[in-house]
């Protein structure tokens, strides 16, 4: 992406964003009450200010973009292999998703393994032996750590129960 | 009782190897659990707060002090190594220490946070015994309208972290005043964004949005480009800072302990806005300015001066008004009073030995803090030589379990994991994160104290210039606000520079 | 309620389920406290826990789950399984005066089974040591004025409520609009805003302003027990001629799911009645105002519905309920 398509692409989402926030968003999930004296102490005002700024600094990035090098360099280093890169993203994700299903049921000792190992073997890591390795050690020390130095009440599995 | 007096009893109380145990012990504990994403100072207090009950209180009182001391610089360690604060006081340590890391200079970078830090501790620990009671007839004079002024005002350093363009700055600012309004309405108690979710309610706990802007990310890049680091050296290089580097920082240092200070002594502000400000001032009157944010030591040493001259700072008003200034204090006043003793000015008057004890046991504790602090970056040092693809899996676990452990609620790891995306989208976008943080914590208190003003004056808006304060505020504002939009301008004319610089 | 009652429910729970839940608890017990670190549940929760521990045999996991004025934390246990290892320390706040203000509260009191009380907090109403109010009388002749403000932890908190409730016993007109309500972030805030004149008024738990009370930054109007509080030199509520302000009162329990099991709650009975008899506890627990009381879980419930039930009514009569 060059400077200029950032502006113009991040104008748009502002500007989209702040629509979405003043015609739908706020009136359908800000409630307010019936009596309030004042327009300036009602619990609406904060939000629709904010959109309006949102809209505001919105129409500035188009702006910005419109003054902007048509063709400027491209911010950022290209990457590679973009495909492959969608692809482990996507998984990423997935693995973020089951975390959250799995955490109450197998515990969060169990789950931490699993992400642990997902993760390292998706950034295709060199040290195979080590990463499973730490994907036992570093949960069960955190465990050990945060429920028996901490005394917090990381949650337990039906699988396994930690003392 | 004469001055000699007063210390001589305060030398009694402290002057045994129990105290100084204690206090050591604390500020050990302070640094391993504020250098635990998750733990955070204002954890590692609470849980050490039940084991003070059955001490002297003076022991129990350091022991604590030590801890949050000790926090506070405890939590640079991982956002320079692994770019997740460790409480929400070093989030402006990342800004520099994690691009020095980066760039093998991990080394230099915590040594300076260290010296920064038990700088800032020193000057903010004579204030406090030379000022207090100076320092907070003035917080009280903080009400809601003088409040607002001033983050408001606190507001405009989002220009300073903004980076590349401004503009995406502020658009980063807006989302994160957008997101912080989740949660219940203060002056009617309704809904807002909560989508009838009990956890919704309470709004977005901030170290799960903390963590998740700026751990998250890192690791999700990771995955996008396994081998972007491949090449670069990520060692702690060269040992540690340099006397030279320290001189060239000295003023920022300085500057960074007064503003600490100052916002530390009033209480409801804390020390993550504090660093914030620090940090930008830094920025605005650096020769280096072009390199904040890339890497620049004086952006470390700034902003943790400003995150540890709160530490001191914010028992001014806890001793000689009784009111705690954050969390942290807000828990160690139940210490005092456990002890049966009531924080306030009759302390000064009955229990003048244990309010120099203390003093003593401050001054101490900055030594304490400078020598844990050089064992515990030895010991920390070699994550950095850590394989990259082992440590990422690794740091997601420990946000796992730290973004748990804050609330013990499963929904917060979720809330971290999206705002994860967010900031991963924003990094793309080259949107930076920091104004988005700034936001998140001040906008609230924006909005409260405007409203309680407006509640306090019956909707009438005179309030909001009603006094020295407020003037003084609104003048800095508006000066800060012609420098921003004239740098503006200028930059436009010059062409590119502004708002255009590639970066990787 | 007496020894001989407790010890009937305890044997007859022990002789009907005997074998099948005679090894409750087997593992540490999750106690959920829904205010944050240092707060007075907080304080009172960590301090029982030490003898109640003891009583108990199994380690109790101490879990802060803060947010939404206590909503947060009692969700979490509303939604736990009623096995009695995810118990509640439920506090007025959370319990009596958030169901009878908030309307879309995801939760009732029928939710919860509580199996004791064992603090009572009396609340004690102060204006700033500066401040020209000497009296009730004063309070509410500005108030009348229509120039009181009040100060409170939050909107449908308990100092919220106690204001309303005590100007409109003292005879205020609407009185839920009538002084203005100046809502801060939490306890420490609201003692702060008296302080600095942001707000004239402020009642809430006494134990929250004995300090202040004592270094004379504030003067004590009134306390709402039928004893006098020590440390705060003002009259009570009933020497004032309103003893149906006695109802007004902070406390702190134990509550589960509310399918939480008769011989659960029987064990839970018999262990604060071990726990609260540590002299220790009861020490450090009078040494900050409060009183200790020990209720059995019938009795508990009683006096929560009884205190919902008022707080109810005086919610709809001053059209105070929070609907959105």
């Amino acid at each position: 992406m060059t400077e200029r398509q950032v502006q113009m692409r991040l104008g748009i989402g502002a500007l989209l964003a702040a629509l979405f926030l003043g015609l739908y968003a706020i009136p359908a999930w800000v409630s307010s009450p019936s009596n309030v004296g004042n327009v300036v102490l009602s619990p609406l005002f904060w939000p629709y200010a904010l959109a309006g700024l949102t809209g505001l600094t919105g129409f500035g990035l188009i702006f910005s973009g419109f003054r902007s090098d048509r063709d400027g360099a491209p911010l950022g280093e290209p990457d590679g292999e973009a495909g492959a890169a969608w692809v482990r993203l996507a998984a990423m994700a997935v693995i973020m998703g089951l975390t959250m299903l799995l955490l109450p049921r197998l515990g969060m000792v169990l789950t931490s393994m699993l992400v642990f190992v997902s993760t390292a073997f998706l950034v295709r890591t060199r040290h195979r032996i080590t990463a499973v390795v730490c994907a036992v050690l570093v949960p069960l020390v955190l465990y050990a750590f945060f429920a028996h130095v901490a005394g917090v009440a990381i949650p337990q599995g039906d699988v396994l129960r930690l003392p | 009782m004469s001055f000699v007096d007063s210390i001589a009893a305060g030398l009694s109380l402290v002057g045994n190897i129990e105290a100084f145990l204690a206090l050591f012990l604390g500020v050990a504990i302070g640094v391993i659990g504020g250098a635990i994403p998750g733990m955070s100072a204002t954890m590692a207090v609470a849980l050490t707060l039940p084991f003070t009950f059955a001490m002297q209180p003076i022991t129990g009182i350091l022991l604590l002090l030590g801890v949050y001391k000790g926090g506070i610089f405890g939590g640079a360690i991982p956002a320079i190594l692994i770019k997740t604060p460790g409480t929400p006081a070093s989030s402006a340590t990342i800004l520099d220490g994690y691009p020095m890391a980066e760039k093998g200079e991990a080394g230099r970078a915590l040594g300076m946070a260290l010296w920064a830090s038990c700088t800032a501790d020193v000057i903010s620990n004579l204030s406090l015994i030379l000022f207090a009671g100076w320092l907070a007839s003035f917080a009280l004079s903080f009400g809601p309208p003088e409040f607002f002024t001033l983050i408001l005002f606190s507001l405009t350093i989002i220009a300073g972290v903004s980076g590349e363009s401004l503009l995406r700055g502020a658009l980063s600012a807006l989302l994160g005043l957008l997101l912080a309004t989740i949660g219940l309405d203060l002056v009617y108690g309704t809904n807002r964004f909560t989508f009838g979710d009990p956890n919704m309610m309470g709004g977005l706990n901030f170290i799960a949005v903390l963590i998740g802007l700026f751990a998250i990310p890192e690791i999700l890049a990771m995955v996008w480009h396994p081998t972007a680091h491949v090449g670069k050296a990520r060692r702690l290089g060269k040992n540690w800072v340099s006397f030279a580097e320290y001189r060239r920082s000295f003023k920022s240092i300085v500057r960074g302990s007064f503003i600490g200070v100052f916002l530390g002594s009033i209480p409801g502000i804390g020390a993550a806005p504090s660093a914030f400000l620090s940090y930008s001032e830094a920025r605005r009157t650096s020769k280096n300015r072009e390199n904040f944010g890339k890497g620049e030591i004086e952006g470390v040493a700034a902003s943790e001066a400003g995150n540890n001259g709160v530490a001191g700072a914010t028992l001014i008003p806890l001793l000689a008004l009784g009111v705690p200034g954050d969390v942290i204090t807000a828990i160690i006043i139940g210490a005092f009073m456990i002890h049966g003793l009531q924080p306030g000015p009759m302390m000064f008057i009955l229990n003048v030995d244990i309010i120099y004890g203390l003093f003593i046991g401050l001054i101490v504790s900055s030594v304490f803090l400078f020598v844990i602090g050089s064992v515990a970056i030895r010991g920390f040092k070699y994550v950095a030589d850590v394989p990259k693809r082992i440590l990422i899996p690794a740091v997601l676990v420990l946000c796992i379990y730290g973004v748990f452990a804050v609330n013990n609620n499963i929904f917060d790891v979720g809330v971290m994991f999206v705002m994860g995306w967010v900031g991963f989208l924003m990094m793309r976008f080259h949107i930076p994160a920091a104004p988005f943080l700034i936001a998140f914590i001040l906008g609230p208190l924006l909005e409260d104290n405007f409203r309680q003003s407006m509640l306090m004056s019956g909707s009438d808006p005179s309030i909001l210039v009603r006094g020295p304060i407020t003037w003084f505020f609104w003048a800095m504002t508006f000066v800060t606000i012609i420098a921003i939009v004239r740098a503006g301008v200028r930059a436009v004319r010059t062409g590119p520079a502004f708002g255009q610089k590639p970066e990787g | 309620m007496t020894f001989k009652t407790l010890g009937a429910i305890c044997a007859l729970s022990l002789g009907l389920a005997g074998a099948a839940m005679a090894e409750y608890p087997e593992r540490p017990i999750n106690m959920v406290i829904p205010y944050g670190a240092g707060g007075a549940t907080d304080i009172s929760a960590r301090t029982i826990a030490e003898p109640l521990g003891a009583a108990v045999g199994k380690p109790l996991v101490m879990a802060n789950v803060t947010g939404a004025g206590g909503a947060t934390g009692s969700v979490a246990v509303q939604n736990a399984n009623a096995d009695g290892y995810t118990m509640l320390f439920a506090r007025v706040g959370s319990h009596s005066v958030n169901p009878a203000m908030k309307a879309t509260l995801p939760y009732t009191l029928e939710d919860f089974r509580f199996v004791t009380v064992y603090e009572i907090n009396p609340f004690a109403c102060v204006v700033s040591a500066n401040s020209d109010l000497a009296s009730m009388e004063d309070v509410l002749a500005r108030a009348q004025a229509g120039e009181l403000s009040f100060s409170s932890s939050g909107v449908g908190s308990g100092p919220h409520l106690a204001a309303a409730m005590v100007l409109d016993a003292f005879g205020l007109e609407d009185a839920a609009n009538a002084a203005t309500h100046i809502p801060q972030q939490g306890g420490g805030a609201a003692a702060t805003a008296v302080l600095n004149g942001t707000a004239d008024f402020l009642c809430t738990n006494s134990s929250a302003l004995a300090g202040f009370v004592a270094n004379g930054q504030m003067r004590a109007l009134m306390v709402t027990t039928a004893e006098p509080v020590a440390g705060f030199d003002a009259p009570t509520a009933a020497s004032l001629g309103h003893p149906e302000l006695e109802q007004m009162v902070g406390w702190t329990g134990i509550a589960g799911p509310a399918g939480l099991p008769d011989d659960v709650a029987a064990k839970w009975a018999e262990w604060m009645e071990a726990a609260a008899a540590d002299a220790d506890f009861v020490e450090k627990m009078e040494a900050r105002g409060s009183i200790i009381r020990v209720m059995a879980p019938e009795e508990a419930n009683d006096f929560i519905q009884t205190q919902y039930e008022t707080f109810r009514k005086l919610v709809d009569d001053l059209g105070m309920r929070i609907e959105g």
